[in-house]
């Protein structure tokens, strides 16, 4: 069999993390403030007080230019499965498949249905209508992320699936396993929170930016209000569930982890440090210039104080056994697919745990082909392969350590500003404002840093030690790849600079602009939106 | 009408419990998402109407 050419592969995976970075601008920021929104309008429900709706108005706009702008970049990434991961929607359509179209339908349906309802019906609906399509927009957002996110677990952790050496691809079991798969429920939360947590930073900042300027000023301090307490529980909650997946690393994906924690030999507990900065050096296998804490490593990840954590070298070497296995799972594979002898299949059956290994040994064999090779050229495939199992380990330390330093600037952040916000002190820390305003670009970044430290960590595999990316990919010519990853760059290069102008424009003329115009508040609120949504579709079209 | 809405919220709230525990059995952190962000919002909500009480006391002070 011949392999794809590895171009083609790191231009496929390459226009793949373009796509879905790009996408992940736009994604917090729908699934954070529309529970803001939800948050506010149910205060203007309780109280009756005008203020509120300003506000769920207001913010409300600002959300429909990220929605109109930001809906549309993921779908690309469902086609590029078909066009680009071919290989891997054959051999793992059945179980990616499912989630996907159920996430199709909810934004589709769902979310976009309700979003046309919640922003024209302010006028047309009872408040508690509006208020229940409200939240069933917030509903409908974060579920079509779940249904995203339980998709991605199941590359990491496959449970509820089996693979069929009859249709050489993995069959799906249990919709019960794969939706409460326990790392499905982590990354849904800790994302969605991520989401809570960028909205927040978001409405907090822009507020800081009024109050700054001593404009608006009832409106902004109860907006920063709202944001600092929403943001402060939601970084606990995101730190708390990044706890979570790291502790599920460490049971399922032994090689990530280590690679987040540039473990390259087993710890020595308790002693070991946790290493806030080192530059891991992949080629020779070391860290330069480690600076750590002792004794937090251990409970960090292990939640014990005497457990071992295994690393990389040993891991290399752990995974020897399981490559020679995985070639046995593959030969005997090859055997039942000519002649469908039940001894081959039993053959099969006894090292099929390790099938995924043997794909990763086919880099190294004679003509890729594993199933025909002798004693001393296995072990020299093996030992090739060993290597292979790990991830890059600096992209993958340093995009968690990223994301872990940022989440601790975002809880100082957002703890103070609480605390100002409720002694009624803001307008004298012109310091802490300047900074929330500066910071709200930030939760995003941490955001894109973690889908880093997902799915570089989760290298060499698509499904992991099931599928190598190598082998997923669709066999295109290089230059189609370079093209179409132009064209996305520029296309959605566009949709930021549109969204970002937008954004600074409404931002800048602030709630007074439309909320209270001459024409009323509805009619120049609906009028603006349509100004956003004409400009994106515009742009989209 | 008033055994209508009675029968609807009750049907409401077995479907609820039914819903707590069937997804704190078999998925805790889904659970904690759903209670956590309904938390969330109620501590943000009551921030504001606690500062529109700040406010009044504020402003009953100067008169
Ligand atoms: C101490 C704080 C944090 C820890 C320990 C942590 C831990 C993690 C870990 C281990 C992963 C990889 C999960 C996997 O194996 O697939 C991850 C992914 C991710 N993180 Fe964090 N994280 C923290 C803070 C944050 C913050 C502040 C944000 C954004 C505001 C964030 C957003 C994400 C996202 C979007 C992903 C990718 C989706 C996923 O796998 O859940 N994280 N995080």
């Amino acid at each position: 069999m011949e392999l794809i050419n590895p171009d083609v592969v790191d231009l496929s995976r390459f226009q793949f993390a373009l796509t879905a970075l790009y996408h992940f601008m736009f994604v917090p920021l729908t699934l954070g403030l529309t529970f803001m929104l939800a948050a506010m309008e149910t205060v203007y429900v309780v109280t009756g007080r005008q203020i509120y709706k300003d506000m769920a108005q207001f913010w409300g706009k600002l959300f429909g230019i990220n929605f109109a702008i930001g809906v549309a970049t993921g779908i690309t990434m469902e086609f590029e499965f078909g066009t680009n991961w071919s290989m891997y929607s054959r051999f793992f359509g059945d179980m990616f498949g499912t989630p996907l179209a159920i996430e199709g339908l909810m934004a589709f349906f769902m979310e976009s249905t309700f979003v046309g309802l919640m922003f024209f019906g302010w006028d047309r609906l009872s408040r508690p209508a509006h208020l229940a399509i409200t939240y069933l927009v917030a509903l409908g957002s974060n579920l079509s992320a779940l249904w995203i996110l339980v998709a991605n677990a199941s590359m990491n952790m496959p449970d509820g699936a089996h693979f069929d050496p009859d249709t050489m691809r993995m069959q799906f079991d249990s919709v019960v396993k794969v939706i409460f798969n326990p790392d499905a429920q982590a990354k849904f939360v800790h994302t969605s929170v991520a989401g809570y947590v960028s909205a927040a930073m978001f409405v907090m900042g822009i507020s800081a930016f009024y109050i700054l300027r001593g404009q608006h000023k009832a409106f902004a301090a109860r907006s920063f209000r709202m944001a600092a307490l929403f943001g402060i529980i939601s970084t606990v909650a995101v730190i708390t569930l990044g706890d979570v997946l790291g502790r599920l690393d460490y049971e399922h994906q032994p090689t990530k982890i280590a690679a987040i924690e540039g473990l390259w030999h087993t710890s020595k507990p308790p002693y070991e440090p946790w290493l806030a900065f080192a530059l891991p050096d992949d080629a020779r296998q070391e860290n330069h210039l480690e600076i750590g804490v002792p004794f937090v490593l251990t409970p960090l990840v292990a939640h014990s104080f005497d457990t071992p954590i295994t690393g990389m070298t040993e891991l290399e070497e752990q995974a020897g056994p399981r490559i020679a296995s995985g070639i046995q799972a593959l030969a005997a594979l090859r055997r039942y697919g000519q002649a469908h002898d039940p001894a081959d299949l039993a053959q099969f059956r006894a090292h099929e745990a390790d099938m995924g290994f043997g794909f990763l040994a086919m880099r190294h064999a004679p003509g890729q082909d594993v199933s025909a090779l002798s004693a001393a050229q296995m072990d020299e495939v093996v030992r090739q392969t060993e290597p292979d199992i790990l991830p890059n380990v600096f992209v993958t330390f340093w995009s968690f350590r990223i994301m872990v330093f940022l989440s601790l600037w975002f809880f100082a952040v957002f703890a103070l500003s609480a605390y100002v916000s409720l002694t009624n002190r803001l307008e004298r820390n012109r310091l802490l404002l300047k900074l929330c305003m500066w910071s709200i670009p930030l939760p995003i970044l941490a955001t894109e840093f973690g889908w880093i430290t997902a799915e570089a960590g989760r290298q060499p595999w698509t499904v992991f030690n099931r599928l190598p990316t190598f082998l997923s990919a669709s066999s295109h010519g290089i230059g189609y790849m370079i093209f179409s990853l132009a064209g996305f760059a520029l296309l959605y290069s566009t949709f930021i600079a549109a969204e970002l102008f937008l954004m600074f424009k409404y931002a800048r003329l602030g709630p007074d602009h439309g909320a209270h115009g001459a024409q009323g508040p509805h009619l120049t609120v609906a009028h603006d939106r349509k100004d956003a949504f004409s400009v994106a579709s515009s742009l989209s079209s | 009408m008033n055994i209508m809405r009675l029968a609807g919220l009750a049907v409401a709230l077995v479907v609820s419990l039914l819903f707590a525990v069937f997804v704190g059995d078999q998925g805790p952190w889904y659970f904690a998402w759903v209670v956590g962000t309904v938390m969330i919002i109620l501590i943000a909500g009551a921030g504001a109407i606690l500062l529109d009480a700040q406010d009044e006391q504020t402003s009953e002070k100067e008169i």
